[in-house]
């Protein structure tokens, strides 16, 4: 083949069939950006709502065609900071654990563990949660969480679902530490927990801030796990923990099946999604900006 | 598909599949019908074939299910397929053109604009009542429309105050634009809206789960279609004293009810359109309607009042 | 003076050290013992019914024993269809990206384009697939609809694992290569790809248990009704047909959700039931992974 083949065309076939490949994602991207643009933002160009409303709107009720997305974008919102506050401290610490204090045990039994987690899907979590979470909660709470549905309900699966992702970000990050920080520490005379909390965490901080935001953009985005849970009212502003809400992402789940295409029910429905595709950018940049600030502060 | 002609059907089916699969990746569409090869010539041609998808409504899709197997086990060439995408789905996919048949549990006209009715075919293939449930340890039993409407906009929050005892009302919604919300709310809440301040403890996807929710949570209320208030923990509610019963709706005597629609179009393509029109005839026919009724649906024929899509509700002529 | 507080400074930071350590082992018999319990309470709930005989193999509508017969079909074959798409074109990006990227505006838009889509919410691209593969494209809810929105959620990993798996060939290898005169193409169909083997196979199995559990993307692109199938059928263009790549399908991760969302009675023990299988297939895939990962090295290496 190569001898009958000049080596120069050879190469640009290579380059055409790989080329083609890479221009071809690129242009579903596109053509997705595009096309969530166009209907999302359709709700203000064609159907002539203020976005302001829009977006400060704190009531969703698409009968009386009133379209406010505050509910869901608190709701998601809520959610993602508090499954993230159950779970940082978690992941972290276990991290810290297999990595500082036992390594051989991370490797050989840690690792596999939390990598289970990652395998299972989310719709698994969701029935766990369905089932168990709403149980548990609404048993602690009685009357306040009538059907156990709701915010807090969410935040507890999604922080069983990104712990693993935290997790072993932050353990990456944490190996990621040149040994000789901790040698000199110890050398001073500190002991594992100072060389750990002065040395280690101080030094690996941009990439666990990293692991945090990867975690965040998956609890933001998580859909069905949530959408089963959390109890889904959109009508109004959710006011404690405990209330039932909605997300982005769950009232796109139970939205898109009634709306009609081309309706203003279904634009609004596309800004939603166009928002979750902003915030996904949005997560995007900020890891972008905490690389390269970790890149210029370790010189 | 009968054992015995298996060996024939795969020799053509797999000779005309093959054309058949590269004529579609060529062209990428699903609504060809189905081109058996030499098959056609072999059978009489006044036998119906052709491939025709149905999608909308998850409501009644069990029952559209049994009847497209009944149908497709009578006429062997006939496929259909079956999807679910709920009312809004359904509609605008058959006012597309994407789907021949759009299974919807309200009037188009509530949902699509008028240029989307044009060329659309109501078929209302059958009837479903609907009634209010609540958890089975609530100590009512009759509740007023008027009742219903306070609970429903917010106004009414303790059983005490119709009649049972003193406990919170927990009302369990199903989500906007659910079809069966649409019907509850056009016959209870008479265009009244709740105010914005009013929060149901849920609003979930499917009667399903309102059933399952109802059962679970104390002093709670809502409402499901006949065919799911035979349930451990939750109890059907007379309305002013009326029963939820087939009968009660047949004449007219039980007011929240809905017809189930399956939209065609009328200038569908000559392919298709028979075997359409076949299907929609069977779901209708005598033969169709034991069925209808063993779904918990209520066959066209029984009933002594209808409606229409402003909602009036009139005797049958 | 100063030597005693010195001491009590040492025991101090000592007893820190301790109570950190103990915070931190509680911290991971807590994790391990929430796996381990996540884990057990399912295959408890569900192994009852997926050992049933017939559940694997009765249909879903069968009136003794409903099973899930045509969703465990539909997983493997969107999966297999998914598969046949992203590897291909994966494959190809990575290249690309690793052997020829020039350092311009073109290599670093594709590599945003790629990290873009991988943090994409799945709802995203399904709602993008019932718009542009369903409705402009004309596939209608079908499998190929599905797959192909699968794909867009697939390649991202792929393309990361086999970039990975590209750039850890050793240099030596390369340059050896390319010394004698290989091109770049040829370097990498007949040095790098044979390699890198054993790498992109465990990437491309361990997508493939992502690929398998994903329910969001697929509701609104290949359905969520149960498929109804006779695998005596011989017309591909009958939606009943197995094979037939345009008809809708619902897999087992979408049948969990479409059941927990619309419960019938009797419908928790059949979602438990798929739900373990659902867990089985996933972990399955995870120990082929590693299992044909070592196999492949060892071949190789052996060689």
């Amino acid at each position: 083949m190569a001898q009958l083949m000049p080596k120069r065309r050879l190469e640009n076939i290579g380059l055409g069939i790989t080329g083609f490949c890479v221009a071809l994602v690129a242009l579903v991207v596109v053509t997705l950006i595009f096309m969530v643009a166009q209907q999302g933002l359709s709700t203000f160009f064609v159907d002539g709502m203020d976005p302001i409303a829009f977006f400060t709107g704190q009531n969703w009720i698409p009968e009386q065609e009133r379209y406010g997305a505050l509910p869901m974008i608190v709701g998601s919102f809520a959610v993602t900071l508090l499954s993230t506050l159950f779970a940082l401290p978690i992941a972290i610490g276990s991290a810290i654990f297999v990595v500082e204090v036992a390594p051989g045990f991370g490797r050989r039994v840690f690792q596999p563990v939390i990598e289970l987690l990652v395998g299972i899907p989310s719709v698994v979590y969701g029935v766990l949660g369905l089932y168990v979470i709403n149980s548990l909660v609404k048993a602690i709470f009685g009357d306040a969480a009538p059907t156990g549905a709701g915010i807090l309900s969410g935040a507890l699966v999604l922080a069983i679902m990104i712990l693993p992702t935290i997790t072993t970000l932050s353990m990456d990050a944490l190996r990621a530490v040149p040994n000789q920080y901790r040698e000199g520490s110890y050398a001073l005379g500190c002991t594992r927990w100072q060389t750990t909390w002065n040395v280690v965490l101080k030094s690996a901080t941009p990439s666990l801030m990293t692991a945090v935001i990867l975690g965040m953009t998956r609890a933001f985005g998580e859909t069905l796990a949530v959408q089963m849970v959390i109890g889904g009212v959109e009508r109004s502003m959710p006011i404690g923990l405990l209330d039932p809400a909605s997300t982005l992402t769950a009232a796109l789940t139970a939205g898109l099946s009634n709306a009609v295409s081309g309706s203003e029910y279904y634009h609004a429905l596309w800004t939603l999604g166009l928002l979750l595709l902003v915030m996904s950018l949005v997560f995007i940049m900020i890891i972008h900006l905490i690389g390269r600030k970790g890149a210029k502060a370790n010189g | 598909m009968s054992k015995l002609d298996l060996t024939r059907r795969q020799f053509v089916g797999i000779a005309g599949g093959v054309a058949a699969v590269a004529g579609l990746a060529a062209c990428g569409g699903t609504q060809e019908p189905a081109a058996e090869g030499g098959e056609g010539t072999e059978e009489p041609a006044a036998e119906l074939a052709g491939s025709i998808s149905c999608s909308g409504a998850t409501s009644f899709q069990p029952l559209v299910e049994k009847a497209a197997d009944a149908f497709m086990e009578a006429n062997g060439d006939v496929s259909i397929a079956i999807s679910a995408g709920g009312s809004g789905q359904g509609l605008s996919q058959v006012a597309e053109g994407s789907v021949q048949i759009g299974r919807s549990d309200v009037f188009a006209e509530e949902k699509l604009e008028a240029d989307q009715l044009e060329n659309l075919v109501d078929n209302q293939v059958c009837i479903v009542g609907m009634g209010p449930i609540v958890n089975a340890n609530v100590d009512v039993d009759d509740i007023t429309t008027d009742q219903l409407k306070g609970i429903f906009l917010g106004q009414i929050t303790d059983w005490s105050e119709v009649g049972g005892t003193a406990g919170a009302i927990q009302v369990i919604q199903r989500e906007a634009g659910s079809g069966t919300r649409a019907t509850f709310e056009n016959a209870v809440l008479a265009g009244e809206t709740a105010p914005d301040s009013f929060r149901p403890v849920a609003e979930v996807d499917s009667s399903g789960t309102v059933v399952e929710q109802v059962a679970a949570t104390e002093g709670s209320i809502s409402y499901v279609a006949f065919n799911y208030m035979e349930n451990d923990g939750i109890k059907a509610l007379s309305v002013d004293g009326i029963d939820p019963t087939q009968e009660n709706v047949e004449n007219g005597d039980f007011l929240i009810w809905a017809y189930e629609h399956m939209y065609t179009r009328s200038d569908e393509d000559e392919a298709t359109a028979p075997v359409t029109k076949a299907f929609i005839e069977f779901m209708l026919s005598e033969d169709f309607a034991a069925t209808v009724v063993e779904e918990g649906f209520i066959p066209m024929g029984d009933m002594k009042v209808q409606k229409d899509a402003e909602g009036n509700v009139t005797p049958v002529a | 003076m100063a030597n005693r507080s010195l001491d009590a400074h040492v025991a101090r930071i000592d007893r820190q050290d301790k109570i950190a350590t103990g915070i931190l082992t509680v911290i991971v018999g807590l994790v391990i013992l929430l796996v381990v319990s996540i884990i057990a309470y399912i295959i408890v709930r569900g192994a009852g019914r997926a050992l049933t005989p017939g559940f694997l193999a009765n249909p879903y509508n069968d009136e003794v024993l409903p099973g899930i017969l045509y969703q465990l079909w539909d997983s493997f074959y969107l999966l297999l269809v998914t598969l046949v798409i992203s590897v291909p074109i994966s494959l190809g990006a990575a290249i690309f990206l690793v052997e020829y990227a020039p350092d311009n505006w073109v290599t670093s838009a594709a590599k945003t384009a790629i990290e873009t889509l991988s943090s994409l919410p799945s709802i995203v691209v399904g709602m993008f697939g019932s718009l542009f593969f369903v409705v402009t494209l004309g596939w209608g809810i079908s499998i190929i609809a599905g797959a192909c929105a699968l794909t867009m959620f697939n390649i991202p990993i792929l393309v990361r694992t086999i970039q990975q798996a590209l750039e850890d060939v050793p240099r030596s290898q390369r340059d050896a290569a390319l010394a004698m005169g290989l091109t770049r193409w040829e370097t990498t169909l007949n040095v790098l790809l044979p390699a890198a083997m054993p790498a992109i196979v465990t990437g491309i199995v361990l997508s493939a248990g992502r690929v398998f559990g994903e329910a969001a993307a697929l509701i609104f692109t290949a359905g969520s009704a149960p498929a109804r199938l006779n695998f005596a059928s011989v017309n591909f263009l009958s939606p009943t047909n197995p094979f037939n790549i345009f008809r809708p399908a619902c897999s087992l991760a979408v049948y969990i959700w479409r059941l927990t969302s619309e419960p019938t009675a009797g419908s928790t023990e059949i979602v438990w039931g798929t739900a373990t299988i659902l867990l089985v297939c996933v972990l399955l895939f995870n120990i082929l992974a590693r299992l044909l990962g070592k196999f492949l090295s060892r071949r190789l290496t052996a060689e």
